[in-house]
C-alpha cells in the first residue's frame, strides 16, 4: 500500500524547528516504499494542487499530512484528496506545527518527536477503512411545541419560506404569558399589542394556511429521528368549532354556571363556556367539560340558544390524536413560578393581600378581575406596596440561578403603581439588583429616584418574615448590615423564582431530550448552540432551556428556526458522517451495557435480535459506547482499536 | 496403533484441573482413544521426556498443552513440544491467559520466595534457604529448573496454533473440538479461538438484561440475589459481561456472578480494562452538573470502594495475557 507523507513547512513556522531531511530519512527506514514530498505552504493554492498532481502520479493510496492542526485544515486537505479522486478518509493528519514546532525550543528535540508523531501516523493510515458518507431524504416540515413568544416567532419564520408548521398549544389561547401582561418592560409596551401583529399572522397572515395550530392540544408521543420525525399529537375537545365561531360572545352571558378563572390566577370567576381574558385569541371561546352542564348529561342547553351561528357550539366534540410528519421539533413550552408556599415566612397562600408577580401582572390589567384597578382584599387602594425580590432565586436552598426578568418587572410594577396611585409607598426587598442590557436602566432610575420607593437589601430571605394582624401586614426584617426593622404594607407582592414548566418533564421522556439539574431542558452547548437540545433535530426556544425575558426568547425562537433552515432543505439530502459507531450483531451478547451510556440517545436494543442498535442520524461518532463496550461489539469508525494502537506502539517505539 | 495420529498433552504451572476436564469426557474418552493414539500425558500415562525428545519432528498431530510458563522447565517442554507437534493448542487459561499462577506477576520472584521459604507462619527455615537454580553439595552440583521473574503464556514463549479458553474447558466444548478434528471439519485461520464463542457470556445467560444503572455494589455473601435479573444489574460485579462465551453460562445460571474464566471476548485485548471501562460507564453516581471534583471522586469511591481486590476481581484470569502483564516497577 504506496503511502504518501506530505510535509507542509508553513514558511519558517514548521521548517525552522523541524529538519524535514531527517523525517525522510527515518521514514525511508521504516519503509522504503514511501512517498515523500515537501510543500513551501501546503494550504495555498499552488500547494494544494501541487500536492493533488502529486497523489495522482504517484498512485498514492493512503495520505498522511504533516502540517498544522485539523482543525484548521482537515477539510481543506480532505477536499484535495477527493478532488486526486481518493476517498478523503485515507488521509491522516499530523498537527506538528501548533503541538511540536511552536512548542519545542529544541529543535533537535522537535525532529524528534516530529518523527515519532509522523511514523504513527504512517502505521495508522495504513488501517484507515475508506469511509463513505450517507445520505437520507428528509421531511422539511417542523413541529412547534408551545405558542408563546419564541414558538410563535419560530413557527412564523419557518412557515414564511413555504414550508409547514405544526404549531401545538396547551392551552385554549396563543401568545403565553407576555399576552397577559398589561404593560412589558423596559420600554412599557402594551403586552397584547405588541404581540397582535404576530398572533394575526399566525391566524390569518400570509402565511397562515402553512401554520396547522392545535390548541389544547399536547405532544404525547415521538419517534423517528432528525429528519423523519412522526409525533402524535392528542388534542382535547373544544365543544367550539373555530372555524365557524364568529367569537361574538353572546354564548357567555347566558351560561349559568361559575368557577374559578385560572387565566386571572383564579381571583375572579368564569362561566363554563367562556374566553379565558377579553381578547384571547382565537377568538372562540371554549367549555370547560367538568363544568358544563350539558357535558355531564344535563338539560342545560343555553349557550347554544344563545349563539347567532349555526353549528359553532358542538357538545359532541371529541378529543383527537393527530399523527405528523415532521423533520424538525422546536420545543418552546415556557416556564411556570416557583411556588411561594414553599416558603412559608411569607404568608402565601395564608394571608390575604399577598400576590405573585403574575397574580399582580393580571391585576393591573384592564381585561384582568379588576379591570387593571390595584385594590386590597377590603377594596381599598393600598397605600403602601412591599416588593419582595429573589424569592427562591439565587438561594441554594430553593433555586440557584438568578431568574433573570424579576428585577426589572419589579421596577415596573413600582412605575405602574406611581401612575396608578400617586403617593403610594413601595419598598422593595432584594438580595441582588440585576438589570444588564441598554435600554433595561430607565426604569430602575426612576424607581430609584421615586421618593416614595425604599429599598432594603437582605442576606437571606430567612431573615424576611410576613405576619398579619390588626395593624394589617407587617413584614420584619433583618437588612445585609444586620440592622432590623418592621414595614407596614397593604399589599406584597412577591417576585418568584422562574421554574420549569409542569409538564417538561414528561416533554422531555416523550423526546428523550434531558434536563439540567433545575428541570430546564439542557441544551447542547451553553454559549456555541443554547438553542439546541443534544438530540438532533430536538431545538430549544425560550425559557423552557433558561429564564429569559422576551427578547431573548424571539431571538432564540429565531435562532432555532435558523438551524432548521440552513440544516433541512426540502430537496436536499440529510448528510450522515461516517465517523461513527457500529454495532456487530453477530458478536453483541446484549447485555445493554451501552444503551445508557449514549449522551444522544442513539442506541436501542431490539428485544427480537437481541442486539444494540445504533442510529447513524442520531450519532456523533463520540465513542463513549466503543469504550464501554465489554465485548468490542462497537467500533468506533476512524477510530478502532487497531488504528489507536498502532499510532501509540509507534509513537513508544 | 501407530496408524491413527498422536495426541499428547502436557501440564506446565497448572492445577491439574484442565486433565480433570479431559476424563470428564466419560465413556467419549473411548472416541478420544479409538481416534488417536493418546501418547502423551504426564498426568495420566508413563510416557518420558525422552520418548519425546527421540520423535521425529511434527511426529505428534495435536499437543493440547495447559499450564502457565512459570519455570525453565515449562518453557523448555513448552519448545519441544511446538518442534514435535504439527498443531499446538494453549489448552485452558493458564497457558491461553496465565490465569491464577499469572496473579503472581503482582509480585516480583524475590517477594515470591521470601513469603513462601521465609516470611511464613508454617515454614520452619533456621537456614534460611531460598531454592536456586544450582545447589553445590558434597556429592556435586543440584539443579533446579530456573524460577522466572515473571509467568507468561504459552503464546509468549513459543508459537501457539489456537487457543481453547476455559478455567477449565468445559468438557462439551473439548468434544466439540474433538470431534471436529476427528470429522476433519475445517478448523479457523492460525490463532483462533476454539471451543468457545465469539461473545460474551450474556449472550448465552437467560436472565433478563436492561439498560444498565448501578449505583451500589455488593460482596457475593452480602446477598442473595433475584433468580430473574441480571447479577450485575443487581449489584454483583459479573464479569459475564467481558468474558467470552462458550461455558454455557453455568455460573449465573447457579445464581452466582461470573469470574471471567474464558478469557477476553473476541476483539477485547484487555479483559481487566475492558471490565473496568464498562463498569465506569454504568455506575449511577447521579447527576454531576456543577459537583466539584473532589465530590464527584467521592461518589466514585462510594461505589468501588466495596471491591476488596481491583486486580484479583478484574484480572483473576487474565494478567500475564493482558497489556501490562503485571506490575509495573
Amino acid at each position: 500500500m504506496k503511502t504518501g507523507v506530505y510535509f507542509c513547512k508553513c514558511g519558517t513556522n514548521i521548517a525552522d524547528k523541524i529538519d524535514a531531511v531527517k523525517i525522510r530519512e527515518s521514514l525511508l527506514r521504516q519503509d522504503p516504499g514511501i512517498h515523500f514530498s515537501t510543500v513551501d505552504f501546503m494550504c495555498s493554492e499552488e500547494g494544494k494542487e501541487a500536492v493533488a498532481k502529486d497523489l495522482a502520479e504517484n498512485r498514492v493510496e493512503r495520505v498522511v499530512i504533516s502540517a498544522c492542526s485539523p482543525r484548521d485544515h482537515e477539510t481543506t486537505f480532505m477536499r484535495v484528496l477527493s478532488k486526486a479522486g481518493l476517498n478523503p478518509y485515507l488521509m491522516q493528519m499530523v498537527n506538528v506545527r501548533e503541538q511540536i514546532a511552536w512548542v519545542t525550543e529544541d529543535s533537535g528535540r522537535a525532529t524528534d518527536k516530529a518523527d515519532r508523531y509522523i511514523r504513527a501516523a504512517v502505521r495508522r493510515v495504513q488501517l484507515h477503512d475508506a469511509l463513505q458518507k450517507k445520505e437520507i431524504d428528509i421531511c422539511p416540515d417542523v413541529l412547534v411545541i408551545g405558542a408563546g413568544p419564541a414558538g410563535l416567532k419560530a413557527a412564523l419564520s419557518i412557515a414564511g419560506s413555504g414550508r409547514k408548521v405544526v404549531l401545538v398549544e396547551k392551552s385554549p389561547v396563543i401568545g403565553g404569558l407576555p399576552v397577559r401582561f398589561e404593560e412589558l418592560f423596559p420600554t412599557m409596551e402594551c403586552g397584547p399589542c405588541m404581540l397582535e401583529p404576530l398572533l394575526g399572522d399566525v391566524l390569518h397572515g400570509e402565511y397562515a394556511e402553512n401554520i396547522e395550530l392545535l390548541t389544547m392540544a399536547e405532544v404525547t408521543g415521538v419517534v423517528g429521528s432528525y429528519g423523519n420525525f412522526a409525533a402524535k399529537i392528542s388534542q382535547r375537545p373544544r365543544f367550539v368549532d373555530m372555524q365557524v365561531c364568529i367569537g361574538c360572545a353572546e354564548c357567555i352571558e347566558p351560561c349559568p354556571v361559575s368557577a374559578k378563572n385560572t387565566f386571572n390566577s383564579g381571583m375572579n370567576d368564569r362561566k363554563a363556556i367562556s374566553f379565558p381574558f377579553a381578547g384571547a385569541l382565537p377568538n372562540a371561546p371554549f367549555v370547560d367539560e367538568k363544568l358544563c352542564i350539558a357535558l355531564q348529561g344535563g338539560e342545560c342547553r343555553k349557550c347554544r340558544e344563545a349563539c347567532p351561528v349555526e353549528g359553532a357550539i358542538i357538545f359532541d366534540d371529541s378529543a383527537k390524536v393527530f399523527e405528523r410528519n415532521i423533520g424538525a421539533i422546536i420545543v418552546a413550552v415556557g416556564s411556570d413560578l416557583y411556588d411561594c408556599t414553599k416558603l412559608p415566612q411569607l404568608g402565601y397562600g395564608k394571608l390575604d393581600n399577598i400576590h405573585t408577580s403574575m397574580e399582580f401582572e393580571r391585576i393591573m390589567a384592564s381585561n384582568g378581575p379588576t379591570d387593571g384597578e390595584i385594590r386590597t382584599t377590603a377594596g381599598n387602594a393600598p397605600a403602601s406596596v412591599a416588593i419582595i425580590h429573589c424569592v427562591g432565586s439565587l438561594d441554594p436552598k430553593h433555586k440557584e440561578y438568578c431568574s433573570g426578568v424579576c428585577c426589572q418587572y419589579a421596577f415596573k410594577f413600582n412605575h405602574l403603581i406611581e401612575k396608578k396611585l400617586p403617593g403610594t409607598r413601595v419598598c422593595h426587598f432584594y438580595k441582588e439588583l440585576v438589570i444588564p442590557g441598554k435600554d433595561e436602566f430607565g426604569l430602575y432610575h426612576q424607581a430609584r429616584s421615586n421618593p416614595q420607593a425604599t429599598f432594603v437589601r437582605y442576606d437571606d430571605i430567612q431573615n424576611l418574615s410576613v405576619a398579619g394582624g390588626a395593624e394589617g401586614t407587617i413584614i420584619q426584617y433583618q437588612d445585609n448590615s444586620g440592622k432590623s426593622g418592621s414595614v407596614k404594607a397593604d399589599m406584597v407582592i412577591l417576585c418568584p423564582a422562574v421554574v420549569p414548566a409542569e409538564d417538561s418533564g414528561r416533554l422531555g421522556t416523550v423526546l428523550e431530550a434531558g434536563q439540567d439539574r433545575a428541570g430546564f431542558f439542557e441544551e447542547l452547548h451553553g454559549r456555541l448552540d443554547s438553542a439546541q437540545s443534544k438530540i438532533r433535530g430536538v431545538f430549544l426556544a425560550g425559557t423552557c432551556q433558561s429564564p429569559m425575558d422576551i427578547q431573548k426568547a424571539m431571538n432564540q425562537g429565531m435562532a432555532a428556526s435558523g438551524y432548521i433552515l440552513s440544516g433541512l432543505v426540502a430537496g436536499r439530502k440529510l448528510e450522515i458522517q461516517p465517523v461513527n459507531a457500529e454495532v456487530d450483531a453477530r458478536r453483541c451478547s446484549g447485555c445493554r451495557v451501552c444503551v445508557a451510556v449514549c449522551p444522544y440517545t442513539a442506541i436501542s436494543f431490539d428485544p427480537e435480535k437481541k442486539v444494540a442498535v445504533v442510529n447513524d442520524v442520531l450519532c456523533q461518532g463520540c465513542g463513549t459506547c466503543v469504550a464501554a463496550c465489554p465485548s468490542a461489539a462497537i467500533k468506533g469508525n476512524h477510530y478502532t482499536n487497531a488504528e489507536i494502537l498502532a499510532e501509540i506502539e509507534e509513537v513508544l517505539k | 496403533m501407530a496408524d491413527k495420529p498422536k495426541l499428547s498433552m502436557y501440564w506446565a504451572a497448572a492445577c491439574g484441573g484442565c486433565e480433570i476436564a479431559l476424563v470428564n469426557l466419560n465413556e467419549k474418552i473411548l472416541d478420544v482413544d479409538a481416534a488417536f493414539d493418546f501418547m502423551f500425558c504426564p498426568c495420566l500415562l508413563d510416557t518420558k521426556k525422552k520418548d519425546i525428545e527421540a520423535l521425529p519432528d511434527g511426529a505428534i498431530a495435536i499437543t493440547l498443552f495447559n499450564g502457565a510458563i512459570r519455570t525453565a522447565e515449562n518453557e523448555e517442554m513448552a519448545c519441544l513440544l511446538r518442534k514435535k507437534s504439527q498443531t499446538l493448542i494453549a489448552f485452558g487459561s493458564c497457558s491461553a491467559e496465565g490465569c491464577i499462577p499469572g496473579l503472581a506477576n503482582f509480585h516480583t520472584r524475590d517477594d515470591l520466595m521470601k513469603a513462601v521459604y521465609l516470611d511464613n507462619a508454617t515454614i520452619d527455615n533456621p537456614g534460611n534457604i531460598i531454592p536456586r537454580p544450582e545447589t553445590e553439595v558434597a556429592e556435586g552440583t543440584l539443579q533446579l529448573p530456573a524460577f522466572y521473574d515473571r509467568v507468561r503464556t504459552l503464546a509468549q514463549v513459543t508459537d501457539v496454533d489456537f487457543f481453547i479458553p476455559g478455567c477449565p474447558p468445559e468438557p462439551h466444548q473439548i468434544w466439540n473440538v474433538v470431534s471436529a478434528v476427528i470429522a476433519g471439519a475445517p478448523l479457523p485461520p492460525k490463532g483462533g479461538v476454539l471451543g468457545a464463542g465469539r461473545s460474551a457470556v450474556c449472550e448465552e445467560c437467560d436472565r433478563k438484561k436492561e439498560d444498565k444503572k448501578i449505583a451500589k455494589l455488593f460482596r457475593t455473601y452480602e446477598l442473595v440475589p433475584g433468580k430473574e435479573a441480571c447479577l450485575l444489574e443487581q449489584g454483583l460485579i459479573c464479569m459475564g459481561i467481558a468474558t467470552r462465551d462458550g461455558c454455557g453460562a453455568l455460573c449465573p445460571k447457579v445464581n452466582m456472578p461470573c469470574t471471567g474464566c474464558y478469557g477476553p471476548p473476541e476483539g477485547v485485548l484487555d479483559q481487566g480494562a475492558k471490565m473496568v471501562a464498562a463498569l465506569g460507564s454504568i455506575i449511577d453516581i447521579g447527576d454531576t452538573k456543577g459537583l466539584a471534583e473532589e465530590e464527584i471522586f467521592r461518589r466514585i469511591d462510594a461505589v468501588f470502594g466495596s471491591i476488596p481486590d481491583y486486580a484479583g476481581m478484574f484480572y483473576k484470569y487474565s494478567l500475564p495475557g493482558s497489556i501490562l502483564k503485571g506490575r509495573i516497577s
